[in-house]
């Protein structure tokens, strides 16, 4: 039995057995082998699980408190959300309002909608908007008007929804498929090309109103629809207020799904791609390297397409990686620079060339690179490779491909692993920091101890108040770091924008570079300032930097700048998160004193200042609390 | 398909629903395991098995089960 067909057949077991719940964990596995219609059945028999009994027997499951409403019956994308949310680990727990009853729902403050505190609120467009308020005889014009009142209207409820939801909630909109059986009623064509622009100008400005950083995102359907998927059934409307197919929900369910993730940060930052079959036609170990390059197969151009495909992705941060069972010096022949072959060896950050396990070629990236295995998306051609990778790597997104190239690139894009809110400045020279990163590793290899390694690197770091420009960049970081995060936390672009408005309020960019290069925004410490002191809320420190005291650094510098601030102490907070034990020490190392717990497992610390430790002295550092022209030095030999 | 017992299987197989033969009668409102969502993707599962396209507005106004064979199937 096929492993999609054995996932199958244990989620109808657990079912059966009444042991859904108990084995929810195991839930998102299970899915991650089911195809659509599979999906469809998971998603009703999910859909009828409490959320609360879930929750009750798995604390630890992230919960997705989300809303659907729109203009006519939504409660069919309840499943198909449940199913989407629960493939990428996350429990819905639904709220589906009434039948049409969108404009209430998100314009009155007590609606059961906001007392369900939704973190996603989907505002679902079928293909009757605008068109229900549309009367003979009508000409591209009044569809025009009729088009910008809703427009004005979907406006005036994104600012309600901003006003009422929860901080950081997503308000989701989208795209209104055009029906043809609108376009013809009217039948002169020059009138007919006239709607259709009236209409693409009502999509384009309802795309413009996506702003994920302040909470309001549209989703594009034209993707679905172009690719085969039937927007209405237009008997199910008539006779069921049901408008939009069930095809239509379910690519609106995946697509709003990964909405949430890349809100999440949960964002994939490793591609790691198998060779033959996959990035080129052939079998190196058979052919050599010159010919598979050169391969011009009738395939040659669709593994071409791919491959650009995957240089997009790199150019926007994603790290590319080569997991192949081959030798590795015909690897590194074929991977070598060439005028006609975009990717080369530069592109690739790591490249396992070897015969064993791939699962365990993944680990090996994924410790080199400094990433969790999970932030890893596994691309291959075998079904056995892709096997051997699910079960050994928990997690790790893992991509079928198969004998068909022409699919390559709709199968790595289907599931948007790579989406983030905003692609920064940042994520186009991640790559280059991962090459200086290198560059380090062989220097420190070189070197005759560490600490004569970190003097050789001249570290400089300079910590002040975020600019408007770094906000971005300090979200992608709050949302992504995982290692060196204090507390968890997580806080979106419009978070930290509302905490610049604050006085007293601290966020500061952390800075840093060496002779290698600039690292640009490494970090960010979020404060707060009262009569008790500085209040350290939370820090996190990018782990493509740790281990060069740039962490020490910007905390000694704190408490020197705290204490010529006349503060009276700074208080910090960790928090325990699956990721951060090792910074359960990080306070205490620079002489703060344990001060008690909270109801999640932290631990409150707080510093008198009366004995302040140094900066490292391999790093020269700038640190500065509040945005001032002079900024203040933090010289370790004045301490 | 031959009878309702085939529609309940239909049901069951795709939907995730509890239903047994003895629910073919009842009124749908009564059937604990028995969703509206279900009814409107019913009809694609049974345009699919059958081959030809079902009397949606007949099907939706079905009160059981029975009555959802008979619009569809037994007509």
């Amino acid at each position: 039995m096929s492993a999609r067909g054995e996932a199958q057949r244990e989620l109808r077991a657990l079912h059966t057995a009444g042991r859904l719940i108990d084995a929810y964990p195991r839930i998102p596995a299970l899915l991650a082998r089911l195809g659509d219609e599979e999906l469809d059945f998971a998603g009703r028999l999910l859909a009828r699980l409490s959320p609360s009994e879930v929750l009750t027997a798995h604390p630890a499951t992230p919960a997705l408190r989300t809303a659907v409403t729109g203009r006519s019956t939504t409660a069919g994308l309840v499943p198909a959300l449940t199913a989407q949310a629960a493939r990428h680990g996350l429990l819905l727990i639904p709220y589906a309002a009434g039948n049409g009853s969108y404009v209430q729902d998100l314009a009155d403050p007590a609606s059961a909608l906001y007392a369900h505190r939704p973190e996603l609120t989907l505002c679902v467009l079928d293909p009757l908007t605008v068109w229900d308020r549309i009367r003979p005889p009508w000409q591209p014009y009044d569809v025009a008007l009729e088009a910008e009142r809703q427009r004005l209207l979907l406006a005036e409820l994104a600012a309600s929804h901003a006003a009422h939801a929860p901080a950081g909630a997503t308000f989701v909109l989208n795209t209104v498929p055009l029906l043809r059986r609108f376009t013809h009623q009217l039948t002169g064509l020059a009138q007919r090309a006239e709607l259709g622009a009236v209409w693409r100008e009502f999509g384009a400005d309802l795309l413009r109103m996506s702003d994920p950083a302040a909470g309001v995102a549209v989703l594009d359907l034209e993707p679905l629809t172009s690719a085969g998927v039937r927007a209405d059934d237009p008997r199910l409307g008539a006779y069921a207020d049901a408008h939009c197919t069930a095809e239509l929900l379910a690519g609106y369910a995946r697509e709003a799904v990964h909405l949430v993730r890349a809100q999440r940060g949960d964002a994939k930052k490793c591609l790691v791609l198998d060779l033959d079959g996959t990035l080129w036609d052939g079998i190196l170990a058979e052919e050599g390297p010159e010919r598979v390059r050169a391969a011009d197969s009738l395939r040659a151009g669709a593994f071409a397409g791919f491959r650009r495909t995957v240089e997009q992705l790199a150019s926007q941060g994603v790290l590319l990686a080569v997991c192949s069972k081959n030798d590795p010096e015909p690897v590194a022949r074929a991977l070598a620079a060439h005028p006609d072959w975009p990717l080369s060896t530069r592109d690739f950050v790591f490249v396992v060339a070897d015969w064993g396990s791939k699962a365990e070629g993944v680990r090996t990236i994924a410790a080199g690179l400094g990433i969790s295995p999970s932030a890893v998306v596994f691309a291959d051609d075998s079904a056995f490779e892709r096997e051997v990778v699910r079960a050994a790597v928990p997690g790790a997104a893992v991509v079928p491909l198969d004998g068909e190239p022409a699919h390559h690139t709709e199968r790595l894009l289907a599931d948007g692993w790579f989406d983030v809110p905003s692609v920064t400045e940042e994520d186009r020279v991640r790559a280059a920091h991962y090459r200086e990163r290198e560059q380090r590793a062989r220097q420190q290899a070189a070197a005759k101890d560490y600490e004569s390694f970190l003097r050789s690197l001249d570290i400089s770091v300079d910590a002040g108040p975020a600019q408007d420009h770094e906000t971005a960049r300090i979200a992608q970081l709050s949302l992504r770091t995982n290692r060196f995060n204090l507390t968890g936390a997580r806080l979106t672009v419009a978070q930290i924008r509302h905490l610049d408005r604050d006085p007293d309020a601290l966020v500061l960019a952390v800075r840093a570079a060496d002779r290698f290069g600039d690292d640009g925004v490494v970090g960010a410490v979020f404060g707060r300032r009262d009569g008790a002191g500085l209040h350290l809320e939370n820090m996190v420190v990018s782990c493509r930097v740790l281990g060069r005291g740039i962490e020490d650094a910007v905390l000694a510098g704190l408490l020197h700048a705290a204490r010529e601030a006349g503060l009276p102490a700074v208080h910090a907070l960790w928090r325990p998160t699956a990721a951060n034990e090792a910074q359960r020490a990080f306070c205490a190392s620079h002489g703060f004193v344990a001060a008690g717990g909270d109801d999640r497992g932290g631990i409150r610390y707080r510093h008198a200042l009366t004995r302040v430790p140094p900066v490292p002295p391999h790093v020269r550092l700038r640190l500065s609390l509040v945005p001032v022209q002079e900024v203040e030095e933090c010289i370790p030999s004045s301490i | 398909m031959h009878t309702v017992v085939d529609l309940i299987s239909l049901a069951n197989e795709h939907l995730g629903t509890d239903l047994e033969p003895g629910d073919a009668a009842r009124d749908l409102a009564e059937v604990p395991c028995w969703d509206s969502v279900h009814l409107l993707r019913l009809v694609s599962l049974l345009e699919s098995e059958l081959g030809r396209p079902v009397p949606v507005a007949e099907v939706l106004e079905a009160r059981s089960l029975d009555e959802i064979w008979t619009a569809a199937v037994g007509a």
